[in-house]
């Protein structure tokens, strides 16, 4: 489903993807971990067409196109998800206008008619139970005074209603009490399928423990330095990141 | 550059004397505001108030107001949808058309009257008008110099009719026929509480040149609510004066839109004469192509613990200017004072121009001012945020236009009429549809 071949991004002028390959099929889930700086976040907003982010070499495909030569609301709307570490705020544009002007662009893209506004609220409302929010939320401007942990559930009810066919999530875990990682992680189960595939960058093994991964890998330095089964995450924890650093270096 | 102007002021002030109604304002009253005209001059963009308006657009009007139609051919399906629950007052060029008026019932408390004032209320009027220091009136005398009809709204005490009347003024002229004076005077008694809708619109697209002026005075508690559309068409020049006096425990709301005209200059002297009165003034531009938006508003505090609330929102596309300069005034012994201003501008065009300026004169102790100004471009990560969910650019950006202005637009507490003036946002930021319909 998205291949990247020898990916090289900078930003800035400054190099922080070095030729990283990955293949993710669909059906997959991947854990994306490394030590800060590594290139994580990089990866994921360069996937979603982040401006601002010059990519010097190689390619990626989704689905056989070439996924760089997309604009970002393209991206969206072939299936590519993004969910922000830091949501941003942005009062006046009401949560359930923009996701339904989001459900609709897609729809459109797919050439099918709007989605009649009952059923929409329907399965807004079921989907929000999932999460365990509050139907104010609904009302509220986008993400405007939620908390940290209210953001994170926030982007995942955004993916939950917009059913995309890869989801990137970045650091989704952070900043998360128990309680509420658990809810951000039956969110992600419940949306996976042999159809979706799965990008998770994470700092911490945590996330893995309620989503558990068919990959792991660890970037050092702009590049995957090792890869590996769900293990790799637990030995990871133990041994710490410098174990796979001191051997790429 | 003034004086050639005033002269020619002057001279058209002689020839239209005749037809300049004594009931409006006394022939005497005329003659004294037309010499503090000549003696003042009008102003220029040399003053430090005017310099964003575009005032050399007036050495190509003409001040003798417009004669007045002797056929209405006016229809009321010409004008904008009037608002349920509001009495209208139609004025054709600045004057009454009670065949388009809809008249207020009598038990409300409330009357309006056309060109008869009471001796008692002007007495009232000029005992509470007194200026804002530093006031400007220029305009304002423009306006009282020529009127051909005023609005008297009277508000007695503890009348409450909070879903009032809506004041309409319509200009049908162009600049070669003459100018229009829309006047109103308002005088709210205390305890009484009002809702008023003021509306100015263009019939047509000639270029023309109207100078309203509106004179408020809030007795004590007193409490109004005051929505102003200005909806001129693309070639009008519209420069405004709006002076208030706020009693003690008396509150003035201003929610004011500001969307048509070539240029559009309104002036906002409040001041605040009595302890614990309070001001809210909610700006809202939108000026596109070559258009200038320019509010000077002054708020003078002159008893303790009055309060002020500005907020300003204003885009510019195109090649337009949108300005907001708000000054507050806080005089020796207004302790308590308690002002805030939200002034932001946001530059939806590589050549708008933007000008958001606050400012604070205090000369007292024990205040609390606040004052936050911005202008900038779309905010990066918001659009962002909108075109990872897959939104159109168009669309995201016109949905942070739309969030951009919600401070205000929100503010408006009369659904049909913030529907009206969403659907005319939408029209002035090239829409079809007015996204929040969707919603």
């Amino acid at each position: 489903m998205l291949i990247i071949e020898d990916l090289h991004v900078t930003v800035g002028g400054k190099k922080i993807l070095n030729g990283l390959t990955l293949e993710v099929r669909a059906g997959e889930v991947h854990a994306i971990m490394g030590p800060n700086g590594s290139g994580k976040s990089t990866l994921v907003h360069v996937l979603a067409g982040r401006p601002g982010y010059e990519v010097t070499r190689g390619r990626v495909t989704f689905d056989g196109r070439d996924l760089l030569a997309l604009a970002p609301e393209e991206r969206a709307r072939e299936g590519v998800f993004l969910g922000f570490q830091y949501p941003v705020e942005i009062p006046g544009v009401n949560n359930v206008y923009l996701l339904k002007a989001a459900v609709n662009a897609a729809r459109k893209h797919r050439g099918l008619p709007e989605v009649d506004a009952f059923e929409f609220l329907d399965l807004v409302r079921s989907k929000m139970k999932l999460m365990q929010m509050d139907e104010s939320f609904l009302s509220r401007g986008v993400n405007e005074g939620f908390s940290g942990g209210e953001k994170k559930r926030n982007e995942i009810l955004q993916m939950l209603v917009l059913e995309p066919r890869l989801a990137l999530l970045d650091e989704t875990d952070s900043g998360l009490d128990i309680d509420a990682l658990k809810i951000v992680a039956n969110g992600v189960n419940s949306l996976r399928s042999p159809e979706r595939a799965f990008v998770l960058v994470t700092h911490y093994q945590r996330l893995l423990d309620y989503v558990v991964p068919d990959r792991v890998h660890v970037l050092v330095r702009g590049r995957i330095a090792r890869s590996g089964d769900r293990t790799l995450a637990l030995e990871l924890e133990k041994r710490g990141y410098e174990w796979v650093a001191g051997e790429a270096a | 550059m003034t004086a050639p102007l005033t002269a020619r002021i002057a001279e058209e002030f002689r020839a239209a004397a005749s037809r300049l109604p004594a009931g409006v304002v006394p022939p005497q009253r005329r003659e004294e505001l037309l010499a503090v005209l000549t003696r003042e001059g009008l102003p220029t963009s040399r003053d430090e108030n005017w310099k964003y308006a575009n005032l050399r657009a007036l050495e190509r009007m003409r001040f003798a107001p417009v004669a007045p139609r002797t056929e209405p051919s006016l229809l009321a399906a010409d004008l904008p949808a009037p608002i349920q629950g509001y009495a209208r007052y139609t004025f054709v060029d600045g004057v009454f058309a009670p065949a388009l008026s809809c008249p207020l019932e009598s038990s409300s408390g409330v009357t309006l009257s056309v060109a008869s004032r009471s001796r008692e209320a002007s007495e009232r009027l000029a005992a509470a008008s007194a200026l804002p220091a530093p006031a400007d009136a220029r305009f304002a005398a423009l306006n009282e110099a020529f009127a051909l009809d005023v609005a008297r709204i009277r508000a007695r005490t503890g009348a409450q009719c909070p879903a009032c009347m809506e004041l309409l003024f319509v200009s049908t002229g162009d600049a070669e026929s003459g100018a229009a004076y829309p006047r109103l005077e308002l005088d709210v008694e205390p305890d009484a509480r009002l809702g008023l809708i003021e509306r100015h619109v263009s019939l047509g697209a000639e270029s023309s040149f109207s100078a309203p002026a509106v004179d408020i005075v809030l007795g004590r508690n007193a409490a109004v609510d005051h929505y102003r559309v200005q909806e001129m068409g693309p070639k009008a020049l519209w420069i405004d004066t709006l002076t208030a006096g706020i009693a003690h425990g008396a509150a003035y709301r201003l929610y004011m839109v500001s969307l048509g005209a070539a240029s559009a200059r309104s002036t906002i002297q409040v001041r605040l004469t009595g302890e614990l009165a309070e001001v809210g003034l909610h700006a809202v531009c939108v000026a596109d192509r070559h258009q200038v938006h320019d509010t000077f508003a002054l708020v003078e505090h002159a008893a303790p613990r009055a309060k002020t609330e500005q907020t300003f929102r204003g885009i510019a596309g195109g090649r337009a200017r949108a300005a907001f300069n708000g000054k507050v005034i806080v005089r020796e012994g207004a302790h308590g004072t308690d002002s805030r201003q939200s002034l932001r501008g946001l530059l939806a065009g590589p050549e708008a121009e933007i000008d958001v300026r606050p400012q604070l004169e205090i000369y007292t102790d024990d205040v609390r001012c606040s004052h936050g100004a911005t202008a900038g471009k779309l905010d990066d990560d918001m659009l962002f945020y909108l075109l990872s969910r897959g939104l159109e650019r168009d669309t995201a950006q016109r949905l942070l236009k739309w969030a951009f202005l919600e401070d205000v637009v929100a503010k408006i507490a009369v659904p049909e009429l913030r529907r009206q003036i969403e659907r005319s946002l939408a029209g002035q930021m090239n829409e079809t549809t007015a996204l929040k319909e969707l919603l």
